[in-house]
């Protein structure tokens, strides 16, 4: 029985007239189905060709030519198509099919604006459901009202028009999910960009989908080792931890989550890079680097360009985020960048003004702060339990004119576990990776970090926070005393080590001999100029002479106290010898 | 009972047509089953027709029009009482620990209720010693009192507030109830397992409704939390410790419901029911002749402005506010209070002591002339200022340095183990150093140390190490 209100008609529509018989049978079949007497019309629709049209209220029977067709097409698509043997498959399939008599809820679009559909009818249709226009756009339920609904359009909208039918499709928006979208690069509805063909999925996951429980997780432990000295130094990333990358465009924010990605390659982590509203030939260079450097293996590009509809901007990272999810929930890592968060923003603010929402702070809609809680809350590290899998989110937010205290940079600030904070007078004065060290934060890297790394790291950041402290305070004093003059040069020595060029990351056991020869003083009175060189030249020696203690230190993060008396030694050792050359060349 | 029909669905706010019996009033819980889970809404409105709108406390994607909605008849309960301690709880008292469900004649309460009257309270005027020194010299906490915690992304409320539970809950006799309002899930889980390692959970309950909950349930979590306090206080006649993390959510909960309510929106998008919101949920938070509710609350500060009106509002409410300032953690002092902007009702001479007093405030005007000069220092440099300045801002920036302290919470960071600094001591050494006893050590002996003690015992071996 159908739960259908009010008074019912049915208008029939056919290329014939139907005879006595048929017209009986309608009849019945409309008694027996909605329980009461349905009144009958007949209009002639030569476009019909065969088979016949039923409309009740909002429920439609299709059992046209064209309906039947495309009952069967869905239901060919349902076939598991695992197996080569295609055609008999086929075979059995035309022979056990069947035209069913269920109805087919059909709406007719009202109005069209841009990005929104609103549809009279769909009496049925769910919240977050996926509805199909007749021209193939898709577009998803955003609001559904007594008589209408609006609908946010995933394609052109130009191809809606007034007046057009629409159908339901029984799933609420999703993504399929597999092991085959590694080396991909698809849609934020999963389709294939590449031109490298269908993809395999191995099933279909909602992009919304609750966050792990409290219960559900485990604290951060696990180190998301990045290659970049500044950051596994002072503001280390661990597996299941969410990361800000933030700072005003162009100041290298895509460099250190592309490095990061690479700096995975052998680690047995899936790698998910979204982008939402960039160039797509920006995106094209970048699966092209990727590709180059052989990280696409464990790589999939989610990407919605800054050409695709809002809709689709606004729904990519959840699909890319449902994606991660398949792999985090094998007990796999996950490595998510979501490039990035402010076009996000940019673009529900649209959707949110067109379906009528009141803007709140910068025109944004009051629940902009929800769009990326529930977004970034879904990466986790999760309970042995529930397999111990993790995803580390590293969300990208940019920002105007360096200010981090604007609306959407403080909110997602407010949601993730630290911001790495890159500025653009750092970048231009040669500071690169540009990381302002005193507004840059990890909130839970600590205990993910490595006890080798943090033995070597010690207090390197409150270090550079009192010295730059003290470079603001004594920049127009003349005379210094010799401890003032020491504490800036050595801040400034740290500095120049932490400059860093991209795809150059280094390996932990690089980076542990570097701090712990820098924290104590080896480097002092190296000439800036001369650091870089100094330490390539140390690193060589050092690595020449204990290959086993490096070795050691990258598989087991392990580094005693003899162990490091070995490396200061080493690191003393060879200043000495570097020092007579010294003499010579300068 | 099946009594109405969702006709409307908007984001989290619903509209059930009532086909039978009377109209569920105002708060009322409502109930719909779809795929087997039960979802429950609470009725914010009758918009006419027989229709109620609702809020959602569960996510509204799969809800259809036509679907058919249960009216139990009574607001939302959450349970009570002794059975509540160790255990954690969402936002309709359901246990979330795993740990099974609680006893059957566990006490329930609606968590909507009156605040106490007029002539129950019982206003506060006893220092709650904290053992962090800026805390303690210059806002100090009132026992009984209502506490906040201002700060922008990312300066270390969370850390702080979890400090205080460290020094005080722990400390404490009495019963804690911790509130999450949309927080991280992940500080959620580390809280969890930090009660159970620690051993205080018998005497605490927690509570959460975290980020990645619809708007509804964090716009009525702390509510949840806070009637569990009640009852301590009420019934039991205990002084119980209620923590909020974070109090801001609550209202950008409301904001993001209220257009969806068809309200215009007030200032900067805000609700207009604002003020009324917010005083509703703070005079419940109150100490009467029966008990106390020490709260500390944190306000989230947005864009770090805090004229917005949400924090604006939060203000008025409280006996004692620290404000946490990026400026001040950018140069690497924790917990990153800004002594100028922070206050507190009780620091008066009558109440703290005389001792106390001069102190706090001789430190406040060293501070405040140290900033002042500072323009001056900018553009024309050390040498410019007269001697008397520069043993001003010697002294203020020694200040500075030693108002950081390491805490237990960072110590997983920074490798520093934490202090507890007794109000005794912390007076003592601020007195000495603003008497100028300790001019003569450096300044970097003064960071990120305990007491006056300690700026001797690190001086010296700065010294002995730099020789």
């Amino acid at each position: 029985m159908r739960n259908t209100r009010g008074r019912l008609t049915a208008e029939l529509r056919s290329a014939r007239e139907p005879s006595e018989v048929q017209l009986q049978r309608f009849g019945e079949f409309l008694a027996r189905t909605y329980q009461r007497k349905v009144p009958l019309h007949w209009e002639q629709d030569a476009s019909l060709r065969s088979g016949f049209w039923l409309q009740v209220g909002s429920d439609v029977y299709d059992w046209t030519l064209d309906g039947r067709m495309r009952q069967f097409t869905d239901y060919l698509r349902q076939l598991q198509t695992g197996t080569n043997d295609l055609l008999p498959l086929m075979r059995q399939a035309a022979k056990d099919w069947s035209l069913a008599v269920v109805p087919e809820e059909i709406g007719e679009v009202r109005t069209v604006d841009g990005e929104i559909a609103v549809v009279d009818g769909l009496e049925h249709a769910r919240y977050g459901e996926i509805l199909l226009f007749d021209s193939g756009v898709k577009g998803m339920v955003q609001d559904l009202r007594r008589k209408e609904l609006s609908c946010v359009l995933f394609g052109d909208s130009e191809e809606v028009s007034a007046g057009g039918m629409v159908r339901r499709t029984h799933k609420t928006a999703g993504m399929p999910v597999g092991d085959a979208f590694l080396g991909r690069v698809v849609d934020a509805l999963g389709v294939p960009i590449d031109g490298k063909g269908r993809i395999h999925s191995q099933s279909y996951r909602p992009i919304e989908a609750p966050a792990p429980s409290i219960l559900d997780r485990q604290p951060v432990n696990t180190p998301m080792e990045t290659g970049i000295l500044t950051i596994d130094s002072m503001f280390p990333i661990g597996r299941g931890q969410r990361e800000l990358i933030i700072g005003d465009r162009q100041t290298g924010k895509t460099a250190i989550a592309l490095d990061t990605i690479l700096n995975q390659k052998g680690k047995n982590v899936v790698c998910i890079y979204v982008a939402i509203g960039q160039k797509t030939s920006s995106v094209a260079q970048l699966v092209e680097n990727l590709n180059r450097r052989g990280a696409m293996e464990y790589t999939t590009v989610v990407s919605a360009c800054a050409g695709s509809s809002a809709a689709l901007q606004y729904i990519a990272p959840y699909a890319g985020c449902a994606l991660g999810e398949y792999f985090m929930n094998q007990g796999q890592d996950v490595l998510i960048v979501y490039d990035d968060l402010s076009k996000h923003a940019i673009a529900y603010r649209a959707l949110s003004l067109l379906l009528e929402r009141s803007p709140g702070r910068e025109a944004y809609p009051g629940d902009v702060f929800y769009l990326h809680s529930r977004l970034l809350e879904r990466a986790a590290h999760l309970s042995d339990e529930r397999g111990g899998g993790s995803m580390t989110a590293l969300p990208i937010v940019e920002t105007q004119a360096g200010d981090v205290s604007a609306y959407i940079p403080t909110n997602i600030i407010s949601i993730t576990d630290g911001q790495i904070f890159l500025e653009s007078e750092l970048f231009f004065s040669g500071q690169r990776p540009a990381v302002n060290v005193g507004l840059s934060v990890s909130r839970v890297g600590g205990d993910a970090q490595t006890r080798a790394m943090k033995s070597a790291a010690g207090a390197i950041r409150l270090d550079l926070a009192q010295y730059r402290e003290m470079e603001v305070f004594t920049q127009f004093s003349s005379d210094l005393d010799a401890a003032t003059k020491r504490q800036l040069a050595y801040g400034q020595g740290l500095m120049r080590l932490l400059r860093q060029n991209q795809y150059a990351p280094f390996s932990q056991h690089q980076q542990v001999i570097t701090l712990t020869a820098a924290l104590h003083h080896i480097m002092q009175d190296v000439p800036l100029d001369r650091l870089d060189e100094f330490r390539k030249e140390l690193l060589a020696f050092v690595e020449k002479q204990v290959p086993d203690l490096c070795r050691r230190i990258d598989l087991t993060g392990l580094l005693t106290s003899e162990d490091r008396e070995e490396l200061l030694a080493l690191s003393r050792q060879f200043l000495e010898s570097s020092r007579p050359a010294e003499k010579h060349g300068g | 009972m099946e009594r109405g029909i969702i006709v409307q669905i908007s984001g989290p706010v619903v509209d059930v047509e009532i086909q039978e019996g009377p109209l569920p009033r105002l708060r009322e819980e409502l109930t719909v089953e779809r795929d087997g889970v039960l979802r429950v809404m609470e009725v914010a409105q009758h918009v006419g027709r027989g229709t109620v709108r609702c809020i959602m406390l569960s996510p509204s994607e799969g809800l259809a029009r036509g679907l058919a909605v249960d009216v139990p008849g009574h607001t939302i309960q959450v349970p009570v009482g002794r059975a509540t301690l160790g255990r954690m709880f969402n936002v309709l008292g359901q246990p979330i620990d795993g740990d099974g469900a609680l006893p059957d004649d566990t006490p329930v309460r609606s968590i909507y209720r009156t605040p106490p009257s007029f002539e129950e309270q019982s206003p506060a005027v006893e220092i709650l010693e904290t053992g962090i020194k800026v805390i303690d010299l210059l806002e100090p906490y009132p026992r009984g009192g209502k506490i906040g915690l201002f700060g922008g992304a990312g300066v270390g409320k969370t850390v702080l507030i979890q400090e205080l539970i460290h020094n005080v809950a722990m400390e404490h006799g009495g019963y804690s109830i911790f509130t999450g309002v949309g927080e991280r899930s992940r500080e959620g889980n580390d809280l969890w397992r930090e009660m159970r390692e620690s051993g205080v959970s018998d005497k605490t309950a927690l509570v959460f409704g975290q980020m990645n909950e619809s708007p509804g349930v964090r716009m009525r979590v702390a509510l949840s939390g806070l009637t569990m306090a009640e009852y301590f206080r009420d019934v039991e006649h205990k002084d119980v410790l209620l923590f909020i993390d974070n109090i801001f959510r609550f209202v950008q909960a409301g904001s993001e419901v209220s257009t969806l309510l068809g309200r215009m929106p007030s200032a900067v998008g805000y609700q207009p029911t604002l003020a009324n919101e917010m005083g509703a949920l703070q005079e419940r938070i109150a100490s009467t002749k029966d008990g106390s509710v020490t709260s500390v609350q944190a306000v989230y500060v947005p864009a770090d402005d805090l004229t917005d009106p949400a924090t604006a509002t939060t203000f008025a409410h409280l006996d004692a506010t620290t404000v946490l300032s990026r400026k001040i953690s950018e140069q690497g002092i924790y917990p990153a209070v800004d002594p100028l902007a922070s206050s507190s009702r009780i620091l008066e001479a009558d109440t703290v002591g005389e001792l106390h007093y001069r102190v706090a405030r001789q430190v406040q005007e060293i501070l405040e002339k140290y900033r002042e000069l500072q323009d001056i220092i900018a553009i024309l440099g050390m040498d410019e200022l007269s001697d008397e300045d520069r043993h001003t801002v010697a002294r203020a920036r020694r200040l500075q340095r030693f108002l950081a302290q390491p805490t237990h919470v960072a110590e997983k960071f920074t490798g520093i183990p934490g202090v507890y600094v007794p109000l005794k001591d912390t007076l003592e050494s601020f007195a000495a150093i603003v008497d100028g006893q300790l001019d003569q050590y450096p300044e970097a002996a003064f960071y990120n140390v305990g007491t006056w003690r300690d700026v001797v015992e690190k001086a010296r071996k700065m010294e002995a190490g730099e020789a």
